[in-house]
């Protein structure tokens, strides 16, 4: 291997990503760009879901308890139907995800010690919404209910009020949230997405720089040339890599200052770890635009294999331990999985290699397979 | 030519141009064996992966508890805490460990119940369960909460109810509000219904942006469009054909999916017109290919238009409320996001399959996609003249 060749094609191929002015500013908006939007944009939290009440029962207690509904933050009151079917065609336009109906009687039965049934119609297309409205809504009842409960068992036991709390509520629950204290969906979502991006913008670049070459056949210069193929490889990845290196460092910055995601690992660590991933996405690129004639079909294969395995895999919507056995196999089956393993472990838990080595050795393999592989398939006299 | 006895819809030259177009862009396509190989994977393989076995809600959490009272009622307790919410991976004799396999990422949650809890709940007196959750992953570690929450909360009523009632004399009721819900459009909260929809979505939108704007970049790039140019085709012959091509193409991609995958498999139900859902479908590509469009106008190059085109439709795809609830975003980019086509899109798409809504409803929605549609073609089709006319 040639030292002083390695740096001719790196050199040519880095000219050429700067020349291309819009290529250039783009490898470095695209992370940037992507990191703002999905920091800000994917968030879990289920908030402000819009909701309609029918009040059939229209008493000083059924106001009280739909106030609750309004003041929570988790709702967002749009208005008041007289009647249950007005609900159907609401849901059904979306323009509201839940209808609270309260039956007739509902103070008159509370008031006289019985219970009584609240309904709620949630839209369910999306299952994690509808569960957690179920959740809120729940929530909500159990505090009403615990306080007219409290009153009642106050009243027919002739005890004080924070007695009969204590016989209303014998056992306290005393939850406390490790490594995210605040439970903050920007904790979990911001580092996460430092693995997403760079799951997905490397590779993109690296296909895309070398079907270029391909499809308008710059590189017959190439197979022509003293170049080996392993100079050629090293000196055409080399500014993709060096790119990226770049862009961990600004995705890093905007995970732990805008996002105000903590890092409490080491750095270093941290950097090396991205950096093998970064290695290993590359390849992925490199692969997919060996076996493809056309940008357009690498840009799309890049982008599908990255996005699904990505988002629904690596850990970043769903964790890898809530998958079911089957599912659980094929994200281990990918490397995302590994790297936002290491990216949680050093932004929250502040864990380092004594912890994550198996996860690094993992990451280890599959840069050299994926590289082997890219090397392996690229022909300097191609059967074409 | 061979075609003496041309079909009526082929006899005005239009029409024939059109045609003969049409063909050429869907021969140059499938020339493409990668490109078709992969067309299958994500539109069958993608789709199937998708929708099995990924559950965002909380599923299969692990527990372990430290139950330093070992009594009928921790034990009772212990087990409220059932799959598919929890998954009890057992006891352990400190809390330390415990909280150790918390870190190792082991477990997602550790329950803590004290000495003498049957004890102080037989008294009457109260007592305190500590629960420790890894919130590594927020929207899990709020689930877990809650459900603990609820779990220990209806424990101690029950508890308190059995006791009250002995002491009133049994038949005790409380003025309490039970939740009544009813789950609308997919009673049987399956995820995978939910997942396989979106994916397809994702796909359609991957492929409608990006093969009729490489098309069309790669013909400039190639020098080929010249040879376009010089013939009788006017601009929008060139162009329009693409679009076609592509949209026949991504329809049967679609039917694919919706046939095979959503309908063979995982049962999801078409509660809507099929016909709307394919003609909407076809609109909502026309849609994107007018995005695509724009950005081969502006790009140079096809490096170019690939890169513009994924800059702008990842956050489509990641934002639109196909993945997460688009009402917990902020302001500013929920707005945003009304600019989006697909945003319109899974509003009609979930309409049509598990709401069986028809035009009635979605009306807005359809229109919106229509005016921004008709807005990216008629800018991108009016910047093409421009470039080449």
């Amino acid at each position: 291997m040639n030292v002083r060749r390695v740096a001719a094609v790196a050199s040519k191929e880095w000219r050429e990503t700067v020349r291309d002015r819009m290529f250039l500013a783009l490898a470095f908006l695209i992370p940037m760009l992507w990191m703002l939007v999905f920091g800000y944009g994917m968030v879990l939290d289920v908030e402000n879901i819009p909701y309609a009440v029918v009040d059939r029962d229209q008493s000083a207690l059924s106001r009280d308890y739909l106030y609750r509904f309004q003041q929570s933050r988790y709702f967002d009151f749009q208005g008041t139907l007289s009647d249950e079917r007005e609900a159907a065609p609401l849901l059904a336009a979306s323009r509201i995800r839940a209808a609270i109906i309260i039956p007739e009687k509902f103070q008159e039965r509370l008031l006289a010690g019985q219970p009584v049934g609240v309904q709620t119609l949630v839209d369910g297309t999306f299952p994690l919404r509808s569960d957690i409205t179920k959740g809120y809504v729940i929530a909500i009842n159990t505090a009403f209910s615990t306080e007219l409960v409290v009153a009642h068992v106050a009243r027919i036991k002739g005890v004080t009020h924070d007695r009969a709390r204590e016989l209303v509520q014998p056992i306290k629950l005393e939850v406390r949230y490790l490594y995210n204290q605040e439970v903050k969906s920007a904790w979990t979502i911001a580092p996460a997405l430092v693995m997403f991006v760079l799951a997905l913008a490397p590779p993109l670049l690296t296909a895309l720089g070398v079907v270029r070459e391909k499809e308008r056949g710059s590189i017959y210069n190439i197979y022509s040339s003293t170049v080996s193929r392993l100079e050629f490889l090293i000196g055409k990845l080399a500014p993709y890599v060096a790119i990226s290196a770049f862009n961990i460092v600004i995705l890093w910055l905007m995970a732990v200052y805008l996002f105000g995601a903590p890092f409490k690992g080491n750095g270093l660590f941290f950097y090396a770890a991205a950096l093998l991933f970064v290695f290993i996405t590359t390849g992925q690129g490199l692969i997919v635009s060996l076996l493809v004639a056309t940008q357009q079909a690498a840009a799309i294969i890049t982008v599908v294999l990255s996005i699904v395995p990505t988002i629904l895999y690596g850990g970043l919507l769903v964790p890898v331990s809530a998958l079911g056995p089957e599912t659980k196999v094929i994200a281990h089956l990918f490397p995302a999985m590994y790297f936002t393993n290491i990216v949680h472990g050093t932004f929250l838990k502040g864990v380092g290699i004594e912890v994550l080595w198996p996860e690094v050795l993992v990451l280890l393999v599959y840069a050299t397979a994926l590289l082997s592989i890219g090397y392996w398939l690229f022909r300097k006299r191609p059967a074409l | 030519m061979t075609d003496r006895t041309p079909t009526p819809i082929l006899q005005s030259v239009w029409w024939r141009r059109l045609f003969v177009m049409v063909a050429k862009e869907l021969r140059q396509l499938f020339r493409d064996a990668a490109l078709i190989g992969f067309f299958f994977w994500a539109f069958i393989m993608d789709v199937y992966l998708a929708g099995s076995g990924t559950s965002m809600q909380l599923v299969n959490a692990g527990l372990v508890v430290h139950d330093a009272d070992q009594t009928i009622s921790s034990r009772e307790l212990i087990h409220r805490f059932h799959p598919p919410y929890f998954r009890f991976d057992g006891l352990v004799d400190h809390p330390a460990a415990g909280l150790r396999r918390l870190d190792f990422g082991k477990d997602v949650v550790f329950l803590d119940i004290p000495s003498r809890f049957h004890e102080v709940l037989l008294e009457g007196g109260t007592t305190a369960v500590q629960m420790q959750i890894a919130a590594t992953h927020s929207p899990q570690g709020l689930s877990a909460a809650s459900y603990g929450a609820r779990i220990v909360g209806e424990f101690g009523l029950d508890v308190s109810t059995r006791a009250l009632g002995s002491s009133i004399n049994g038949d005790l009721s409380l003025p309490v509000v039970r939740s009544d819900h009813r789950v609308w459009y997919n009673p049987n909260q399956d995820e995978s219904w939910f997942m396989s929809i979106s994916e397809v979505l994702t796909i359609t939108t991957i492929f409608a942006v990006l093969l009729p704007a490489a098309a069309l970049v790669r013909e400039r790039e190639r020098g080929t469009v010249e040879q376009l140019l010089v013939s009788p085709l006017s601009p929008f012959q060139i162009m329009f054909p693409k679009v076609v091509a592509m949209t026949l193409v991504i329809l049967a991609g679609t039917a694919m999916s919706l046939f095979g995958i959503l309908h063979g498999i995982f049962d999801v139900p078409m509660k809507g017109s099929l016909f709307l859902y394919f003609a909407m479908t076809t609109l909502y590509v026309f849609t994107m290919a007018g995005l695509g469009l724009v950005a081969a106008t502006i790009a140079s190059n096809q490096t170019q238009v690939s890169l513009m085109t994924i800059l702008v439709v990842a956050p489509m795809i990641n934002l639109s409320g196909t993945w997460t609830p688009p009402e917990a975003m902020p302001v500013w980019l929920r707005e945003l996001m009304l600019l989006s086509p697909l945003h319109h899109f899974v509003n009609i798409s979930y309409g049509i399959q598990l709401k069986g809504t028809g035009l009635d409803i979605l009306w807005p929605s359809v229109l919106s996609m229509a005016a921004l549609g008709g807005a990216l073609f008629g800018f991108g089709l009016w910047r093409f003249r421009r470039q080449f006319a």
